[in-house]
């Protein structure tokens, strides 16, 4: 027998006889283990980790002699450990211990074997954190074949996915794949084997699978159940009928969830209302309007916690929801429900609501211009912070339609104290109020608002601005009374004249719709009324013609007069102070660029503006003298016609004497003739 | 040459503030009304100045008005009008006196004394000018120094406009008056004689009145 022939033979022979041996061997420890049990049998032996954790070192030596892995004793795999060497060694953790155990395993099953598995070579490249002790275990170790049997197919699967695994998506998304056991044996699927739902994975089977996102894995996922939840038995529910028709609906797992779904009866008592629609409502739900917009109804949760309203029910203000209700409505258009949502939050809020029907707003609204804003345009729907403790929520919600304004307020001293920290300083409500916003052009509200701040500022004005010999404050106030604020603390401003229609029965601006009405017009053809030359501009002979035709059927009214800037952009460019307007010579003389710009404005019930051009002449012609006589301004509004008188009258005065003086010259000699005859002079 | 004594003191005093406020009224006036045209002062000395002066011309005024009615002198500016055609012929008279007959050397016929100051052209004007006019220019000037403190009354009048338009046309008038009025102070007995009147008190009238060819027209009132 060669030697080749003989190490054949001696190999086969332990090839044959090591089943054998490992048969007989098994439930019989060696001496070696049985000697390392002479400690490790003791329940109480533990070790102190670094991490304070309490590492178990008590070993089951039945259960160890009972594992394949009892032949090769307790040196076989910690090697570094005998009866004559056992060292002390530091452990950080147990995670830590798990992992230095585990590479102990690839000295007898290396990479290249584990890789044949599918799951074991995704692990090793991929979920490193595992190690194999966490699924295998350490000193009870079965054969695969064994162990499969004695466990069923969810105890299977958790053995690796009750730890933290995940998956990487191709778009970048990680996918866990941990199962939370207790939840899933409570949920209503608890019986249910993983199989059932994951179809192809078994004991024996775990198919490798890829997904594009998390998105496409709960689409696939919840293909699945309607297996058992069909179509046909959804559709009977309302809001399951119209989800299961919209593409872009999401899927059962996103509302349900997948290891935990419960009982409906159960799932809805466990959950607070809001809790129970934020499962649907947290996805990005949408609906198709009448107008073919898209609303959507995805709720922040997390904007909602932190919104003023984090304490109310849904129910609250969706009236006619709950979690038994679910109406499905059909809305117009976005607008609709915007304005339809805005009549909610009456309810709660009649104090605001009760001014915001007051506002300019309310009545833009209800005479058709949508555009105007509703409570949620301002305030949002699910994100309302409290405006008085944000007052960014007004800068931010009046800049949606009114972003002219605002540019212009940011460069305004207002804006400049508010950007240094001044609490004070105002924004846009602390003008125009919050819900009771009033048309403020051609009106002097906007002075009073201006006063609640500036207290002082009469008195301030008084100081320069007065007539000797007494600096009264009305003489102040005269001129508040008539000039916006804006108009001279607002730099770079234009400004103009507004001659506004006004009742002397009411005290009041005497509305556009009685002109119209009695004008016998439209607003379309209100120019062509007044404006009988057609050039566009009402001159004073139209002016005096329109007021004597409006007195002449029972009115009396009369035109009274107000300085303001031009634009409405302009009255929110506040500047500092040392650059108002101080000097009186800028108003006060004939040729001023402040009265270049007449308008006559006419005022609507609801106090908006019509403006209409007007000459500049209509505030010097005599025509005016009547129809403006509430309106003067020393040197500039001066009549043409006294100035042409005074020219006549001065002139007239010298021509006496000149007159005189050159007859009396003349008849010098007459004098001279009588004086001669009469005293005797020859 | 006699000498009469025409204007008292308070008269004279009243007169020659009168007269320098009223000048002062109408040049800041003129510099308000066309600041842009006009520059001797700025529109707010102009304003202050115009102020000043409206006021003490009503303090002024009722030196004259306590005066005349307190010493019932008064009635020397009250037309004789329970005589209206005598009183209508002797205003003719005057008026003739000035167009023609102080151009051919006719004696004025009014001889001023102190119970009879004003012919009755000066009556006439002077009556209306001093119960009328002034106070009326006082009212509206008021009324315009402080148009919201005396907002009812001017609402009352029918618009601030109005009351301007009140104030202006009386400066017209005043503007006109005064020429003529400073004129007709030279036509004393010589160019100056109404003038140093008005600062002595005594107006000269010469004895022989045939002899007078441009005499009695009295200055003051």
């Amino acid at each position: 027998m060669n030697n080749r022939r003989k190490i054949f033979i001696s190999l086969l022979l332990v090839f044959m006889i090591f089943p054998v041996y490992a048969y007989v061997a098994k439930g019989v420890l060696s001496d070696e283990a049985q000697m390392c049990l002479g400690c490790h049998s003791s329940k109480d032996l533990t070790k102190q980790l670094d991490d304070k954790e309490i590492l178990a070192l008590y070993i089951n030596g039945d259960e160890f002699a009972d594992s394949i892995h009892n032949v090769i004793g307790c040196a076989g795999c910690h090697m570094d450990i005998s009866m004559e060497n056992h060292p002390v060694r530091k452990i950080k953790s147990k995670k830590e211990y798990t992992a230095n155990a585990s590479i102990v395993c690839t000295m007898c099953h290396t990479d290249d074997q584990l890789r044949k598995k599918p799951m074991h070579g995704y692990l090793i490249t991929k979920a490193k954190t595992l190690a194999c002790v966490e699924c295998h275990g350490s000193h009870y170790i079965k054969s695969i074949s064994d162990w499969k049997k004695g466990v069923n197919e969810t105890q299977y699967c958790l053995t690796c996915h009750k730890y933290d695994l995940s998956m990487a998506l191709k778009s970048g998304e990680l996918l866990s794949l941990s199962i939370n056991e207790s939840a899933y044996k409570n949920s209503v699927h608890g019986n249910l084997q993983c199989g059932y739902c994951h179809i192809g994975f078994s004991k024996t089977e775990h198919p490798m699978r890829t997904f594009k996102s998390k998105k496409e894995y709960t689409a696939n996922t919840s293909k699945v159940c309607a297996l058992c939840h069909p179509d046909s038995q959804l559709k009977k529910k309302p809001m399951h009928g119209y989800l299961i028709t919209k593409t872009k609906a999401p899927t059962c797992v996103e509302c349900h969830d997948s290891h935990t779904i419960k009982r409906i009866v159960e799932w809805k008592a466990r959950l607070d209302e809001s809790r129970y629609c934020l499962t649907c409502h947290k996805h990005d739900l949408s609906i198709s309007l009448k107008s073919g917009e898209l609303l959507s109804l995805y709720v922040d949760e997390s904007v909602i916690r932190k919104s003023v309203h984090r304490n109310l029910q849904c129910h609250n203000c969706h009236s006619g929801f709950s979690k038994s209700e679910h109406p499905v409505g059909v809305l117009k258009s976005k607008r609709e429900h915007s304005i339809v949502t805005g009549d909610v939050c009456k309810k709660c809020h009649s104090k605001a609501y009760t001014q915001y029907e007051g506002s300019i707003h309310l009545t833009m609204l209800k005479s058709g211009d949508l555009k105007a804003p509703t409570c949620t345009d301002c305030h949002g729907a699910h994100s309302i912070v409290k405006a008085t403790a944000d007052k960014t929520v007004g800068l931010l919600s009046c800049n949606k339609c009114h972003g002219e304004i605002n540019v212009a307020y940011e460069r305004s001293v207002h804006s400049a104290a508010r950007n240094k920290g001044d609490e004070k300083a105002p924004v846009c409500s602390s003008c125009h109020n919050a819900h009771d916003v009033k048309v403020t052009a051609m009106t002097m509200k906007m002075k009073d608002v201006c006063l609640e701040c500036h207290k002082d500022a009469q008195n301030a004005h008084k100081k320069w601005l007065w007539n000797p010999p007494i600096a009264l404050s009305s003489f102040a106030g005269l001129h508040f009374d008539v000039i916006a604020c804006a108009t001279c603390h607002s730099s770079d401003a234009g400004r103009g004249i507004y001659l506004i229609l006004y009742d002397k029965k009411t005290g009041k601006p005497f509305p556009e719709e009685e002109v119209l009405k009695l004008l016998e017009t439209d607003t379309a053809g209100l120019i062509g009324k007044i404006d009988s030359n057609g050039d566009s501009s009402i001159n004073a002979s139209e002016l005096w013609n329109m007021v004597k035709q409006l007195n002449g059927k029972g009115t009396d009214v009369t035109f009274t007069g107000r300085m303001d800037v031009r634009k409405g952009t302009e009255a929110h460019q506040l500047a500092a102070k040392t650059k108002a307007v101080k000097e009186c010579e800028q108003c006060h003389r004939a040729d001023s660029d402040f009265f270049k710009e007449v308008s006559i404005v006419l005022t609507k019930t609801d106090g908006r503006p019509t403006l209409l051009n007007a000459k500049q002449e209509v505030l010097g012609s005599i025509f005016s003298v009547l129809p403006v006589s509430k309106f003067y301004v020393l040197g500039s509004t001066n009549l043409k016609l006294l100035d042409i008188l005074f020219i006549i009258a001065v002139l007239g005065g010298l021509a006496v004497p000149v007159g005189h003086i050159t007859l009396r010259i003349v008849t010098t000699p007459l004098r001279t003739l009588r004086r001669m005859g009469k005293g005797g002079k020859k | 040459m006699k000498r009469i004594y025409l204007h008292p003191i308070p008269v004279r005093l009243w007169h020659w503030i009168n007269a320098a406020g009223f000048i002062i009224l109408i040049l800041t006036g003129i510099q308000i009304r066309y600041s842009n045209i006009v520059k001797l002062f700025s529109f707010e000395t102009a304003v202050d100045i115009h102020s000043w002066t409206g006021f003490i011309l009503i303090a002024n005024y009722f030196i004259w008005l306590f005066y005349y009615l307190l010493t019932l002198k008064i009635r020397i500016y009250i037309p004789p009008l329970h005589h209206p055609i005598e009183f209508a012929k002797k205003a003719l008279r005057q008026a003739k006196f000035y167009g023609f007959g102080i151009m051919v050397g006719e004696q004025n016929p009014h001889h001023p004394a102190p119970d009879n100051k004003f012919n009755p052209m000066q009556q006439m004007s002077y009556i209306m000018i001093m119960t009328l006019l002034i106070p009326v220019q006082i009212v509206t000037g008021l009324l315009l120094w402080d148009p919201k403190l005396f907002s009812g009354l001017v609402n009352l009048v029918g618009g601030i406009q109005i009351i301007d338009t009140i104030h202006v046309l009386l400066f017209i008038f005043f503007s006109a008056f005064i020429v003529v009025h400073f004129y007709l102070a030279t036509l004393g007995h010589t160019t100056f004689a109404h003038f140093k009147a008005m600062f002595t008190g005594y107006e000269e009238e010469e004895e022989e009145h045939g002899h007078s060819e441009e005499h009695g027209h009295s200055h003051g009132h």
